[in-house]
């Protein structure tokens, strides 16, 4: 019985490799139809406006993430940082000041913080997950120390214009996470630095060896994770109308979970912006549906946890399927099959091979 | 087609028989209804062009594939192989050129990891550094100290300790797969001793190698391996290395090398004295036109000096020139932008990038910096040009470099050097481990860079190939040149340089 289900999962997982988009929008219709099917108050205008304005968030961070992880990156720092970025413009706005520059301010701290990402993971060197974990906490210290006093409230009237405003219906977070998707998109498809960027993920050395500028790619990568973060939170703060320095907690994983479940790799070298937006989708739809049905919100924390460790077993099953049906095409047949044993060894299987003298 | 004459003289039962089997994948039938027997104490060859089938019937019998159908037997019994654990208690031993050895543990817990002699939970250091030297010493190996390291070892003593390893668990087949391709020749000269030594005790060996002369020397039988198929199975004596060839390709490969009537121009590039961490004091020229070959061991400094000539390795001391203008390279991009082109030794490592499309793999460098708006359809028209040019193998620029063969993988990685027509291309073992057809076809690329005018190095460990190819010969060791040969010297003379014997 459970080797029939195995079987099941892994040619489903087959036809999953073969479009990897279609899987995931299929995933995703499954669970709105659920929902819709559950509960009376999900499929309505309201509601759909209601998700897709909070997912906005993980779709500007995760489409920049996307890059990163394509690169074989990470960046953990980007939920802190959303807080970091968020207090300081609200502080700065309360002051008065020009919501504009205030905005501004709350982009640079992004900037600054993917920049100094960059620096450690390009110039000295550390491991992605050690460095963002460590200005992870920076940051969160620094949200803080902007705001001792909890909740910043007070702002100007016109905070939260853009986070609630709405323009034809459709509201203006969502434009602004469509506008930097297609950005990413574009960036990732069109352009010589999108080729790099796969490159890199798919066999750094060969990049190295071909000229690439790793190191400027990288950072820039990092940079760039830094500054939709920094927009992410202008978005997130107008929407909640306040400067909240608790803000962002978990917020890397929702967009972790997102870019894998959208059918990046983890071992690099391959994703697409078009997936994270329908990962960002799902985790968005699975925790409003589950509130909708009137699940306790703790088990949200259960249902990401169960998603994201189900997409990384998915990955692994489709990536087996693929390597083993290659093998006989592939002339070093035995570095393929390694490779299935541990995704990390992509890349460096050396293929020396003897020859014939 | 089995060969008679063993059968007839030898009553002995087959040890292993592989009975029809045959695998299956999505669209590919990777084996097809093979059969293969294995005598106790036989050295029973395996050769094949690559994708052959020799690899994936290796992977079934050491239990990390199953067959989609037929049988192996055992001593005449009928066995599902499960896991390469049970691989092991049926007394088959693997040693792969990708050595399974923990190179942080000694060479005696190495030897013995998984049987380890213990009383209890504790092991037993004195009782397991006698018995890791017992073995040993039973291979020839006695002067190697069971309390090093592995790591600190030679690949050569590694795949003694693997040997070992196989002998303690009373391996009664052991697999080597390619196990040649990283030794140089005394390390491959000791290697066999060990496999006479092994015959001897009644073990039968499965020897999978390219190296012909290696396979002419040490087989007792030779099975030949070809697009999932077995052509036959030979008595060692049988085949001349021209006819192993001829049944492994289906047909004849002669005049593989292009004739040397090449005319040089101006020189390319000149190093003087230049010195890395690796190689030291180095000068060579090397003229448009001409093919300069490397020649030494392993480990020689060919390889480094391809490094420093690329900028990969900082310079200690000396100079490279291009055209009599000095140059200092921080960096391989340095040394692209001046118009050199390496093609790496390890192909899949270093040189392609297997999941990327093979028209990505051939723009990488190329697109660098070129115009935002035109680039993405120059580099189509740039792909389709090599694809046919070169003639590379695919379906379509769409698909992915890993999925080609590794002959057509390599043409990728030139293509893209021929994109950004370099003055100078450094070719690194440019043709290890591609098919005998596909190194023919590389040749032809290589002679005919050189006729148009580029300045060709190559470095390569395969000796006749290097003479037939190359117009002069460098010859590296231990990081010095020693000197320079014509392309018309012996591989006698070349090796004794390379070996440093005094003529």
């Amino acid at each position: 019985m459970l080797s029939i289900v195995f079987r099941k999962l892994r040619s489903w997982g087959r036809v999953m490799r073969g479009n990897q988009l279609m899987a995931s929008l299929f995933i995703l219709f499954v669970l709105m139809l659920f929902f819709t099917m559950t509960s009376s108050r999900f499929l309505t205008w309201d509601n759909m406006q209601n998700v897709t304005r909070s997912t906005s968030s993980v779709v500007i961070v995760g489409s920049a993430v996307t890059l990163v992880m394509i690169a074989r990156g990470l960046d953990l720092s980007v939920g802190s940082l959303l807080a970091a970025s968020g207090v300081l413009a609200a502080s700065i706005a309360s002051h008065g000041t020009n919501l504009w520059l205030s905005y501004l301010a709350a982009i640079a701290l992004g900037a600054l913080f993917g920049a100094l990402n960059g620096t450690l993971v390009v110039g000295f060197k550390v491991t992605p997950i050690i460095a963002t974990l460590g200005t992870l906490n920076i940051a969160r210290g620094m949200a803080y120390l902007v705001t001792p006093s909890a909740i910043l409230v007070g702002l100007p009237s016109n905070w939260s214009d853009l986070g609630t405003g709405s323009f034809f219906q459709i509201p203006y977070p969502v434009i602004i996470a469509v506008v930097i998707a297609l950005f990413f998109g574009w960036l990732l498809g069109r352009t010589v630095f999108g080729r790099h960027v796969y490159a890199i993920g798919g066999n750094e050395e060969t990049a190295r060896l071909s000229g690439v500028n790793i190191r400027k790619v990288i950072f820039l990568l990092y940079l760039m994770s830094g500054l939709a973060t920094g927009i992410a939170a202008v978005v997130l703060t107008s929407r909640l109308g306040s400067g909240d320095p608790n803000i962002g907690v978990g917020f890397e994983f929702q967009v972790i979970v997102a870019v894998i479940l959208g059918g990046t790799s983890l071992a690099g070298g391959e994703g697409r912006i078009a997936g994270t937006i329908v990962g960002a989708l799902i985790v968005g739809f699975l925790g409003n549906g589950l509130n909708l049905i009137g699940v306790e919100p703790f088990w949200q924390y259960v249902a990401q946890g169960v998603a994201l460790i189900a997409a990384v077993i998915l990955d692994r099953f489709t990536r087996r399927e693929r390597s083993e049906a290659s093998v006989r095409r592939e002339v070093n047949s035995k570095d393929n099959f390694d490779k299935t044993e541990d995704p990390k060894s992509i890349g460096n299987s050396a293929s020396h091979q003897g020859e014939i003298s | 087609m089995v060969a008679s004459a063993k059968l007839v003289s030898s009553p002995m039962q087959p040890f292993l028989q592989v009975v029809e089997i045959s695998k299956m994948f999505p669209g590919v039938q990777a084996l097809d209804a093979v059969n293969v027997d294995i005598f106790p104490g036989e050295v029973h060859c395996w050769i094949g062009e690559n994708g052959a089938g020799k690899s994936t019937l290796v992977k079934i019998l050491a239990g990390s594939m199953t067959p989609s159908s037929g049988q192996i037997r055992i001593s005449d019994e009928i066995q599902d192989i499960s896991s390469p654990h049970h691989a092991q208690q049926l007394g088959l031993s693997f040693i792969f050129q990708e050595l399974s050895v923990v190179n942080g543990l000694s060479v005696a817990d190495n030897i013995l990891l998984g049987n380890e002699l213990s009383r209890g939970p504790l092991v037993l250091p004195k009782a397991s550094f006698v018995r890791a030297k017992e073995l040993l010493m039973r291979i020839g190996f006695g002067s190697l100290d069971p309390n090093r390291k592995v790591g600190q070892l030679s690949t050569a003593e590694k795949q003694a300790v693997m040997v070992a390893r196989a002998l303690n668990i009373d391996a009664k087949v052991i697999f080597m797969d390619e196990t040649t391709s990283t030794l140089d020749r005394d390390e491959v000269e000791n290697l066999f001793s060990v496999i006479r030594t092994l015959k001897s005790e009644g073990r039968s060996i499965v020897f999978i190698s390219h190296r012909l002369n290696e396979v002419e020397k040490i087989a007792d039988r030779i099975t030949i391996f070809k697009d999932g198929g077995i052509v036959g199975t030979y008595n060692s004596g049988e085949l001349s290395i021209n006819g192993m060839i001829r049944k492994m390709v289906g047909r004849d490969i002669e005049h593989t090398f292009p004739t040397k009537n090449r005319t040089f121009g101006k020189s390319v590039l000149e190093v003087k004295n230049i010195s890395t961490a690796k190689i030291s004091n180095v000068n060579l020229a090397f003229q448009s036109g001409k093919i300069t070959g490397i020649a030494g061991l392993v480990g020689s400094g060919r390889t480094e000096l391809m490094s420093a000539l690329f900028g990969l390795d900082r310079l200690t001391a000396g100079s490279i020139s291009m055209g009599g203008e000095l140059q200092r390279f921080r960096n391989c991009r340095d040394a692209i932008r001046a118009g050199i082109g390496l093609v790496p030794e390890d192909r899949r490592g270093q040189g392609i990038i297997g999941l990327r499309s093979v028209e990505e793999n051939i723009s990488i460098t190329w697109a660098i910096g070129k115009p935002l708006r035109s680039w993405k359809r120059d580099s189509v028209v740039l792909a389709k040009k090599f694809i046919s040019g070169l003639s590379i193998k695919t379906p379509s620029m769409g698909k992915q470099v890993g999925q080609l063969s590794g002959g057509n993988q390599q043409k990728c990685v030139v293509a893209r050097w021929l994109a950004v027509a370099p003055g100078i291309l450094l070719l690194d073992e440019p043709t290890r481990g591609i098919d005998v057809g596909a190194k023919a076809e590389m040749y032809q690329i290589i002679d005919q860079l050189a006729r148009e005018g580029m300045a060709v190095v190559i470095v390569s460990s395969d000796l006749p190939e290097l003479l037939g190819l190359a117009d002069e010969i460098a010859v590296m060791r231990e990081g010095l040149f020693m000197g320079m040969l014509g392309g018309d010297s012996s591989e006698e003379e070349v090796m004794s340089l390379a070996m440093g014997e005094v003529k």
